[in-house]
């Protein structure tokens, strides 16, 4: 981006109904890295206006402790050498003898001791990201600097300690320094005659790409949850049916090493909780052979579910998500033949089609990058681990659901199910805050919130956050829904209400109610109904619970729940979080 | 107008939105108070981005109009072609 189209969308921005307000804090002048931070924001969600903030020049530190997080809903931290020492910047002319180097890297230790802690303590009010230090040191140091001095040894162990400090901070996300280096040239990112004029040491290219990595990590986009991968060519080299079980290969000693490597990413994203299933054209008890006899490194049991057979790929990806229970959207198909994403492309416009470069293992490697990007998130909980798991449990499930009365009674009476009801967890708890920006199908209105946003909600003194945890004899389903509103009086406000596609048709929803209903006191509850092009399981639930029409502030008495409230049959407990 | 003046126009709207083209013409130190040493810095970062040219520091005290950014421009413009 360049400085004037930066310029240009934040005049824009202008006009934008709700704001998003951003705290930047540098030791250097923020000048365009501000402006570029703003675009970017803006561009990532244009229903917002940028509202910038930032402290006073060359005191990065004082700008931390001094932070007040009100009206604020995210901190940017752009961490430079001179604000570690300034006699590791250029505006600075104390000394740079030999003599001296100990007492730099002794002051830049206790700097960053300093740091940590501001930042930490930041952290714990609003979501901070940090930008570690991204300019080339000065020529400071008496050895050739083909060689690296001790001196700057400790230093940048210094600043790795810091940075691996801070990544493990649960509110603090840390620029990632490869992903800087692999769009601005180390040479050109220093701009010595603007520091000196401006205090500005930023070249603009440098400004663009620090300001774009703020603005991704400020607005993470939400992963794709599931990737359906073809196999011949592309999870291995070679063709099953033409070269048989024993000629297709994924290793150096057939130049195929690079279909190996696609394997060992998609067993990584399984093991992350990833959905992956396989859309192949071949015959099925060929392809459970080749899986059985060849030690694959995406296994078998990473796979659900395994779709080979000679019909349409655009038919096995239907079945596939009607397994999954997820929408087109959140899903990646990954194919070596152009015909079959066209044929998948037309019949699923959303879904994310990616061609598998045969024969360019340059592209395949900045594919497997692109698949990082689109399935990253940090870091993985447990409930993403049981994801796969509790889909193949779901078809149970599902065959429940067409049962009449009596025998969906005796199935759930046989289920073993445990309920665990988590309260006043706060803003702390990342598994609810994901849930609610990812749950689509039962949800109250579709609201998304920003990591700000959500704290700010769950901040008021009549705020409320419940969550539920669930586990049965098929297994766990671990944290699966979420509630939180307001009380007012013997009245409850649910503002958001989410639950997984996975734990439907197990009366979840119901005891949910009743527990609120019973733990809070309360005689109604109103819900914040609204709704969405894709919120009908959530709107079915509630039509059969009210009587009147469904319209936003829908009011359900407990007297009316408890009379049309199904048998229960969970196990309830309860942890409340002091 | 010309085409590297309408550039330049560009450049003075994005740091001066609330300026129509006639007042940008017009614009200087002494006739907007939007004018400081903010603008002056953004504008030659622009200009410089803009026209692939360097601003010499000791030439920005002189920068103070939409005109003097101009003959600037022109005259780094030519230098930088007979080369």
């Amino acid at each position: 981006m360049k400085l004037i189209e930066a310029l240009e969308i934040v005049r824009r921005s202008g006009s934008a109904a709700s704001s998003s307000r951003i705290f930047l804090a540098c030791g250097i002048t923020p000048l365009h890295l501000q402006t570029f931070l703003a675009a970017e924001l803006f561009l990532a969600e244009p229903s917002k206006r940028i509202e910038m903030r930032t402290g006073l020049f060359g005191d990065l530190a004082g700008n931390l402790e001094r932070f007040n997080a009100d009206g604020v809903d995210h901190l940017a931290v752009a961490l430079e050498w001179s604000d570690i020492d300034p006699r590791l910047g250029s505006r600075s002319l104390g000394g740079w003898r030999e003599s001296q180097m100990p007492s730099i890297v002794e002051t830049s230790q206790m700097s960053l001791a300093r740091l940590k802690h501001a930042i930490v303590a930041a952290s714990a009010k609003v979501p901070t990201v940090v930008s570690p230090p991204s300019l080339p040191l000065p020529p400071m140091f008496t050895c050739p600097r083909t060689v690296m001095s001790s001196y700057e040894g400790q230093l940048r162990s210094a600043v790795a300690s810091f940075i691996e400090q801070l990544a493990n901070e649960p509110g603090v996300s840390v620029v990632n320094a490869q992903y800087v280096d692999e769009r601005s040239p180390l040479l050109s990112r220093y701009d010595l005659k603007a520091e000196l004029s401006s205090g500005f040491p930023y070249s603009l290219q440098h400004a663009a790409v620090v300001g774009k990595a703020f603005a991704d990590l400020i607005r993470l986009s939400a992963p794709k949850k599931g990737l359906i991968t073809d196999l011949d060519d592309t999870l291995w080299k070679g063709i099953l049916g033409d070269d048989g079980i024993e000629g297709i290969s994924w290793d150096l000693e057939h130049h195929s090493q690079i279909h190996g490597m696609y394997q060992q990413v998609l067993a990584s994203l399984a093991s992350a909780g990833v959905l992956v299933a396989v859309a192949s054209k071949n015959d099925a008890p060929v392809v459970q052979e080749a899986f059985k006899k060849r030690n694959l490194l995406l296994s078998e049991g990473d796979i659900y579910p395994n779709e080979a057979h000679w019909g349409r790929k655009s038919e096995s990806v239907a079945r596939i998500l009607k397994t999954w229970n997820v929408g087109a959207d959140s899903v990646v198909f990954v194919d070596d033949s152009p015909m079959e994403l066209a044929e998948v492309r037309s019949a699923f416009p959303h879904l994310e089609c990616i061609a598998f470069p045969k024969g360019d293992d340059q592209a395949v490697w900045e594919m497997l990058k692109r698949l990082r990007d689109l399935f990253g998130k940090s870091p993985a909980t447990e409930e993403d681990k049981l994801r796969a798991t509790s889909i193949r449990q779901a078809e149970s499930w599902r065959e429940m659901g067409s049962f009449p009365e009596a025998d969906a009674d005796n199935f759930l009476k046989t289920a073993d199910a445990h309920i665990t009801f988590h309260a006043n967890a706060g803003s702390s708890d990342r598994r609810a805050f994901e849930l609610v920006n990812k749950t689509n199908q039962f949800n109250l209105n579709g609201r998304r919130f920003s990591e700000g946003e959500w704290r700010e909600l769950l901040k008021a003194p009549t705020a409320f956050l419940v969550t539920a945890s669930y586990t049965d004899r098929f297994g766990p389903l671990g944290k699966i829904a979420v509630i939180a509103g307001r009380t007012s009086g013997r009245t409850m406000h649910i503002d958001t209400w989410v639950m997984s596609c996975r734990a439907f048709s197990r009366r979840i929803e119901q005891q949910c109610l009743r527990h609120l209903f019973e733990t809070f006191g309360a005689d109604d509850i109103v819900f914040d109904y609204v709704p969405t092009p894709r919120n009908g399981p959530l709107r079915e639930f509630l039509v059969g619970l009210v009587e009147s029409p469904l319209m936003p502030e829908l009011r359900l008495s407990k007297s009316h729940f408890l009379a049309k409230m199904p048998p229960l049959f969970h196990v309830v407990e309860e942890s409340v979080h002091v | 107008m010309s085409e590297r003046e309408t550039r330049l126009m560009r450049c003075f709207a994005a740091v001066f939105p609330e300026l129509s083209p006639e007042e940008i013409r017009n614009v200087s130190s002494r006739q907007t108070g939007h004018w400081d040493s903010l603008s002056v810095v953004t504008l030659t970062s622009l200009v410089q981005e803009e026209f692939d040219i360097e601003v010499e520091p000791e030439a920005i005290p002189d920068l103070n109009s939409f005109d003097a950014f101009r003959a600037y421009v022109e005259n780094a413009c030519c230098r930088s072609s007979q080369l």
